[in-house]
């Protein structure tokens, strides 16, 4: 079973202000398994460092202490220069607030981590399309931000997060600035990957309801996780 | 990856154009002034340079100076400084081979010469036999003085076709002239002259751009005749050709240290000989020019890198605007080379927008500066390499710490950035 572990968390710390007075510790030792393929939810209330906890699976922030390996690398011991790589590669990121770039038309976000990977502008092109049109947004490929709503921003999101094909989905609070109909459409594209492309997917979220709807639900309280669930009702509730 | 990070860069700035423009404006400003001074510059040195060429390259000018320019000086100081015509043939043997010609002239002389109720002006000057080898002078029509001539100072003269133009109108036949007598009034003496020969006019340097009409000829006569004329036979200058293959400015050290020794006696301590090529001149101009040139462009440059500190200003800024899209890219797995390497590139394509502006609008200044100071425009190719090289420097250098320091952000730090 160890084989297919795709990311360990062992007594990860994180803790900010670190050797002054008012040193502040935010997760008090997370330990914690992702396999591949699992559609996990880490849901918590805001402040409960969940967020914080997703910053450190995703490479963008180093934990105090602790041991992280992510498919077999060990991040703790790996040099700030390989970072960049392994997030590139190993991990899709999808934000609350959508975070594409502005004046950037939509192929060309969904094509930016795979210039960052360093692949033909002809691959990348054809990638892209391919990705817009699995999530619905192939008529509007060419449409900046500015020209999208948040459901579509959303899309090309999570297009762009599918780009070189990562071995794990991080989305924050995916649907959190979007109205129940169009969260419903991103919620059931993450669906559609975990069943049929069997990406692994680790949602963060405060909304129970959302949570609800993935197999596994880790809940996570004042900086430790305080129950974890494995849900038989799989799929949409 | 280099194209990429053009297209971000073209994408950034068309987003703020005024600002951008304001950007480049110190640039523009320095590069302008960099190449409209460099044209003007250049300009002046090939003139000046295409002038002292027109005298001929291999010229030597041999100059008999008084030691002391203050001193009083006798008729016969004069008469002990004139060179001799024995001195030049003794050089012309001394050199023989080496020396194309010996060319000595004095002038007669200006006057006027009224023929068929038309005016002319002209300076008679009488010249030996090297003259118009040194001075590049082309006969027309018609033949230049013998031997004859010289020896007997004979009344012949070789005047120019502008001075026929001026008698007798552009139609008029030149050849014409040819056998013709021609008076010239020199303060109320009279100078009876047959025409032999017709040489070509050049108008000298753009410089002297005068009234066209009444623009003053030479015409030549023997220098015998000249001074049967004046009653004056000293003579201080004489051009000494180098003959071809000849280094004339090696040539102009012998010729001095020759006469030196050669006239002691008469020279004492009173008087010197010097001799000049037209090339140690022509490198002495360029060399003037230049150093004028550069300390003009170091103020120029000046400009530039103040122009440079207005880039690194905005690219502080513009990072600074566009923190959260750093952190995306990162996150998105961005290396900090390439984050690095976006922002340096908008930095030098800024510089190099505004240079190229900045080159087309000195070239333009530079031009009008240029025709309005009546010299022939000499655009500077090295200028322009240099000016497109330098606002890339200049892009690179000030781009560099503020690129940096966007490469350098944590990435959650950018991303969570308000």
């Amino acid at each position: 079973m160890s084989n297919d572990i795709l990311l360990q968390a062992r007594n990860i710390k994180k803790s900010y202000y670190v050797g002054t007075p008012n040193e502040l510790e935010i997760l008090h030792g997370i330990d914690l398994d992702i396999r591949k393929g699992e559609f996990v939810s880490i849901v918590g209330q805001s402040g409960s460092g969940k967020s914080t906890l997703m910053n450190i699976l995703g490479i963008l922030d180093r934990q105090t202490s602790g041991e992280y390996i992510l498919d077999g690398v060990d991040i703790t011991k790996a040099p700030n220069k390989a970072l960049s790589s392994l997030r590139n590669k190993h991990i899709g990121f999808v934000f609350q607030t959508y975070n594409l770039i502005a004046r950037t038309d939509a192929i060309a976000n969904v094509e930016m981590p795979m210039l960052y990977a360093g692949i033909s502008e002809k691959k990348r092109r054809a990638r892209a399309i391919e990705l817009l049109e699995m999530v619905g947004m192939g008529e509007r490929m060419h449409h900046t931000p500015d020209e999208l709503s948040g459901g579509q921003k959303q899309r090309v999101a999570i297009a762009r997060a599918m780009a070189n094909n990562p071995d794990i989905i991080l989305a924050d609070e995916p649907t959190g600035a979007l109205d129940s109909k169009t969260g419903r459409l991103v919620m059931d594209i993450f669906h559609e990957l975990h069943e049929k492309q069997g990406k692994t997917i680790v949602l963060i979220t405060h909304s129970n309801e959302l949570a609800a709807e993935t197999p596994r639900i880790i809940t996570i309280s004042d900086g430790n996780i305080v129950s974890e669930k494995i849900n038989n009702r799989e799929g949409v509730a | 990856m280099i194209k990429e990070n053009c297209k971000l860069a073209i994408i950034s700035i068309k987003a703020n154009k005024m600002r951008a423009f304001l950007t480049m404006l110190g640039i523009i400003i320095g590069v302008c002034a960099v190449i409209a001074i460099m044209t003007v510059g250049n300009s002046m040195t090939a003139d000046v340079k295409k002038q002292l060429e027109s005298y001929g390259v291999q010229n030597i000018t041999v100059y008999m100076n008084p030691v002391d320019y203050n001193a009083e000086l006798s008729e016969a100081d004069y008469q002990a400084m004139s060179l001799k015509p024995e001195t030049l043939h003794s050089l012309a043997k001394q050199f023989d081979g080496r020396i194309a010609a010996i060319a000595v002239q004095s002038q007669a002389g200006s006057g006027t010469v009224i023929q068929d109720g038309n005016k002319a002006n002209v300076d008679i000057n009488g010249v030996s036999a090297g003259y118009f080898k040194a001075n590049n002078v082309k006969l027309i029509n018609g033949n230049t003085f013998t031997e004859f001539d010289y020896e007997q100072g004979k009344n012949t003269a070789i005047i120019s076709d502008k001075f026929v133009e001026q008698l007798y109108g552009s139609n008029y036949k030149k050849e014409n002239m040819l056998g013709k007598e021609i008076e010239v009034n020199i303060d109320d003496e009279y100078m009876n002259l047959t025409v032999i020969g017709i040489y070509e006019f050049k108008q000298e340097g753009s410089m002297m751009r005068g009234n066209n009409k009444n623009i003053s000829t030479s015409v030549y006569i023997p220098l015998k005749n000249a001074w049967n004329f004046t009653h004056d036979e000293t003579i201080f200058d004489a051009t000494v050709v180098a003959a071809e293959g000849e280094d004339a400015i090696v040539l102009a050290g012998e010729v001095k240290e020759y006469l030196t020794n050669l006239l002691a006696n008469t020279l004492g301590d009173k008087f010197i000989v010097d001799a000049y090529s037209n090339q140690s001149m022509i490198k002495e101009n360029e060399k003037t020019m230049n150093q004028m040139t550069m300390a003009i462009s170091m103020i120029a440059a000046i400009a530039l890198i103040v122009g440079g500190i207005g880039v690194m200003n905005i690219m502080t800024v513009s990072i600074t605007e566009r923190t959260r899209e750093i952190g995306t890219r990162k996150a998105l797995g961005a290396p900090d080379s390439m984050i690095m390497l976006q922002f340096i590139s908008e930095a030098i394509i800024i510089c190099l927008i505004g240079g190229i502006i900045g080159i087309i609008l000195g070239l333009i200044l530079g031009n009008v500066a240029v025709h309005f100071m009546g010299y022939t425009p000499h655009i500077s190719i090295a200028s322009i390499y240099m000016s497109v090289g330098f606002s890339m420097a200049i892009g690179v250098f000030f781009g560099y710490s503020p690129a940096k320091h966007a490469a350098n952000m944590n990435p959650i730090d950018a991303l969570r950035y308000e």
